[in-house]
């Protein structure tokens, strides 16, 4: 993927035809390295005395038998999507954001912050549109901070940005322990969000439109990376930022500029899960959607459309966890066997050996 | 000066989990790989070493088993990224995902299961020494072995064969091929051992510190780790005294409120990862010429070299 990018022209993916032997290929193997992921969790479970049949067949049913549990998946895939296209953006740059899960705390707190103080004052969608312009703008200046720092003094952001995620997981957890805890006793919180504020829910269902919004950004950066100047450009500076460099362009603008959409991807994922799922802060906010998001871009390739089905599936295994601690009383984080298993599967397997160490 | 007493025992005692990860991880970054999973490692060592004792009754069969399911994760990072190709970061955190799920899995039936682990043991004569006694010589046997295992480590790194193969992976990897040495194989060995010293870490944690096991207990412990090896540029030694000073940072709190003086734990939390920025951010290209050249191209993304 590096290296040659200097060479094609302006000639983005659209004018290639589907290569329907190459789709057969990729097909068969990700059917393989899933099949190959069930196998070994089967062992664990026989191993640990369930059976294996049974949990899967009831994994299936309570996730998507149930409408309650569709719902879930839907509403967990938005951060998770949003998560992996704040990895995606920079990785088109050649830069390794593994600080999505620090940008969207950071947007939670910045959006709840707004809501705080401002949402007995103003009308609810005032307040909801100043929530996403202050999650986006503190998850893009979070990034921005890794961005600087690898500008001015060269730290690589792959180590500054898994820095960061716990010094905003501290910030955070320092917030809601004292100065924004809503009682004192009882499990620290901050105040629910307003009704008015809170991100409207599809009618019928309980579904909010977080989904809407993960979905247009999945889209927007389709659109950006593969038809834009901006999209063209922070692909060859990733590429070969030499080429890039000597071609006049602003290498170092365009590097940052990346990481900084990609936080403010990620900025909204913590909003769009502040306000439309928790509506408070409180530990163990935002389970581990920047990390899973990190992990589902992987496995998409870093590829927009891709990861809307990567975050699919890894909502669904998500919210299968919770029917495994259900009806197979196995603890819901079991499911993450199944999760790292897919995963192992699809890096080690799925693609080409050339780059190998 | 009993608060500096306090802090400072429970800176060995709390730092010592991070210390062993951190050693593992530079045995890691050394030969030029960065292993996230190291926090994962941890966990299975934690659990392994627990189920094992519990079973047993023998707490060093338990630092036997810490040690081998911390090297069975870190062996499978090593299979991916060494011989699959896979990326570093991507795979490190798949295997935290599954060592979250496998001990989350397997540990659920030991939770709240009593073990006799490590205890504290006074060595006669040292423990006596005023400050220095009761911080070091009051501890459990785990804190003990690594004052062994720290000069160890860093002996087989730089006065010995392996550790100069290992080093040379991380440094110029051409030159154990061109020499008939099999560059994957030393960074397999080396990210397993890593895996082995953080599967030690959690041991000391589940067995000796805490003695108890609950589902993800080393909570992030094992990213102290990582970021207390950039901290300390790669060297055992300077792990050594980063590792208490991270534990004194984290044992701050509680020693205080213990006192009386309400603290908010989490700004103290914050601190190791913060020195490790603020230490980035100063010395930045300094701190990353300490760095093995294998690593830095990790970090660089740019291509490694061919094998």
């Amino acid at each position: 993927m590096t290296g040659d990018v200097g060479l094609i022209p302006l000639i983005p993916e659209r004018t290639r035809v589907v290569d329907w032997h190459r789709v057969g290929a990729v097909t068969l193997r990700w059917t393989a390295a899933i099949l190959g992921a069930l196998a070994i969790f089967s062992v664990l479970l026989v191993a640990k005395g369930s059976s294996p049949t049974e949990v899967f067949v009831d994994m299936w049913i309570s996730t998507f038998g149930r409408a309650k549990s569709v719902e879930e998946i839907i509403i967990k895939m938005a951060p998770i999507v949003l998560a992996a296209l704040a990895v995606a953006v920079p990785a088109r740059a050649g830069l390794t954001n593994v600080g999505g899960q620090g940008q969207l705390i950071i947007g939670a707190v910045a959006a709840a912050g707004t809501a705080l103080l401002l949402d007995g004052m103003l009308p609810g969608t005032v307040v909801f549109i100043l929530m996403i312009v202050a999650g986006m703008t503190a998850g893009a200046a979070w990034a921005g901070i890794a961005a600087l720092l690898r500008l001015t003094v060269k730290v690589n952001e792959a180590v500054s940005t898994l820095l960061l995620n716990f010094v905003a997981l501290d910030l955070l957890l320092f917030l809601i322990y004292q100065p924004w805890r809503e009682s004192s006793t009882g499990q620290p919180s901050t105040r629910e969000l307003a009704d008015a504020a809170k991100i409207p829910v599809v009618t019928g269902t309980g579904v909010n439109i977080g989904i809407l919004l993960a979905v247009i950004a999945a889209a927007a950066v389709y659109f950006v990376l593969n038809y834009t100047r901006w999209g063209f450009r922070i692909s060859v500076a990733g590429g070969n930022p030499e080429a890039a460099r000597r071609a006049g362009m602003p290498v170092a603008a365009l590097l940052l500029s990346a990481l900084l959409v990609g936080g403010a991807l990620a900025g909204l994922a913590g909003m769009i899960n502040f306000a439309g799922t928790e509506y408070k802060l409180r530990p163990g906010f935002g389970a581990s959607f920047g990390y899973l998001g990190f992990l589902a871009s992987w496995l998409a390739a870093h590829k927009p459309l891709p990861i809307l089905v990567a975050a699919f599936v890894f909502a669904a295994l998500a919210v299968g966890g919770d029917s495994l601690q259900l009806d197979a009383q196995l603890p819901a984080a079991t499911v993450n066997i199944l999760t790292a298993l897919i995963l192992v599967a699809v890096l080690g397997w799925t693609r080409s050996k050339e780059k190998a160490l | 000066m009993s608060l500096i007493i306090d802090v400072m025992t429970g800176a060995v005692r709390g730092g010592t989990s991070i210390m062993y990860a951190g050693l593992g991880e530079t045995v890691s970054e050394r030969s030029g790989v960065v292993n996230l999973g190291i926090e994962g490692s941890m966990l299975m060592g934690a659990l392994g070493a627990y189920i094992v004792t519990v079973e047993s009754g023998n707490p060093w069969l338990g630092v036997l088993a810490g040690a081998l399911t911390g090297a069975f994760l870190s062996a499978i990072h090593a299979v991916l990224v060494v011989w699959r190709g896979a990326n570093q970061f991507a795979s490190g955190l798949t295997l935290l995902f599954l060592a979250l799920g496998l001990t989350s899995l397997f540990g659920s039936t030991y939770v709240g299961k009593s073990v006799t682990g490590f205890s504290p043991i006074a060595i006669p004569g040292l423990s006596d020494i005023p400050f220095v006694g009761p911080v070091l010589f009051n501890q459990d046997p785990l804190v003990y072995l690594s004052f062994v295992v720290v000069p160890v480590i860093w002996f087989v790194l730089f006065r010995t064969r392996a550790g100069l193969l290992l080093r040379t992976a991380g440094e110029r990897s051409e030159a154990l091929s061109v020499n008939g040495y099999s560059i994957r194989t030393v960074r397999t060995w080396a990210i397993t051992a890593g895996g082995a010293l953080a599967g030690i870490g959690g041991a000391q944690l589940s067995i000796a510190y805490t003695q108890t096991w609950f589902e993800n207990m080393v909570a992030g412990r094992g990213f102290i780790a990582i970021a207390l090896v950039i901290f300390a540029s790669w060297n055992p030694i300077i792990i050594m005294g980063g590792a208490y000073l991270f534990g004194a940072a984290l044992a701050l709190a509680p020693a205080l409120q213990a006192r009386g003086v309400i603290v908010n734990q989490f700004a103290l939390d914050a601190i190791p990862f913060v020195l490790t920025l603020a230490v980035l951010a100063i010395l930045g290209k300094r701190t990353l010429s300490a760095a093995p050249d294998e690593l830095k191209r990790v970090f660089e993304n740019a291509p490694p070299a061919k094998t």
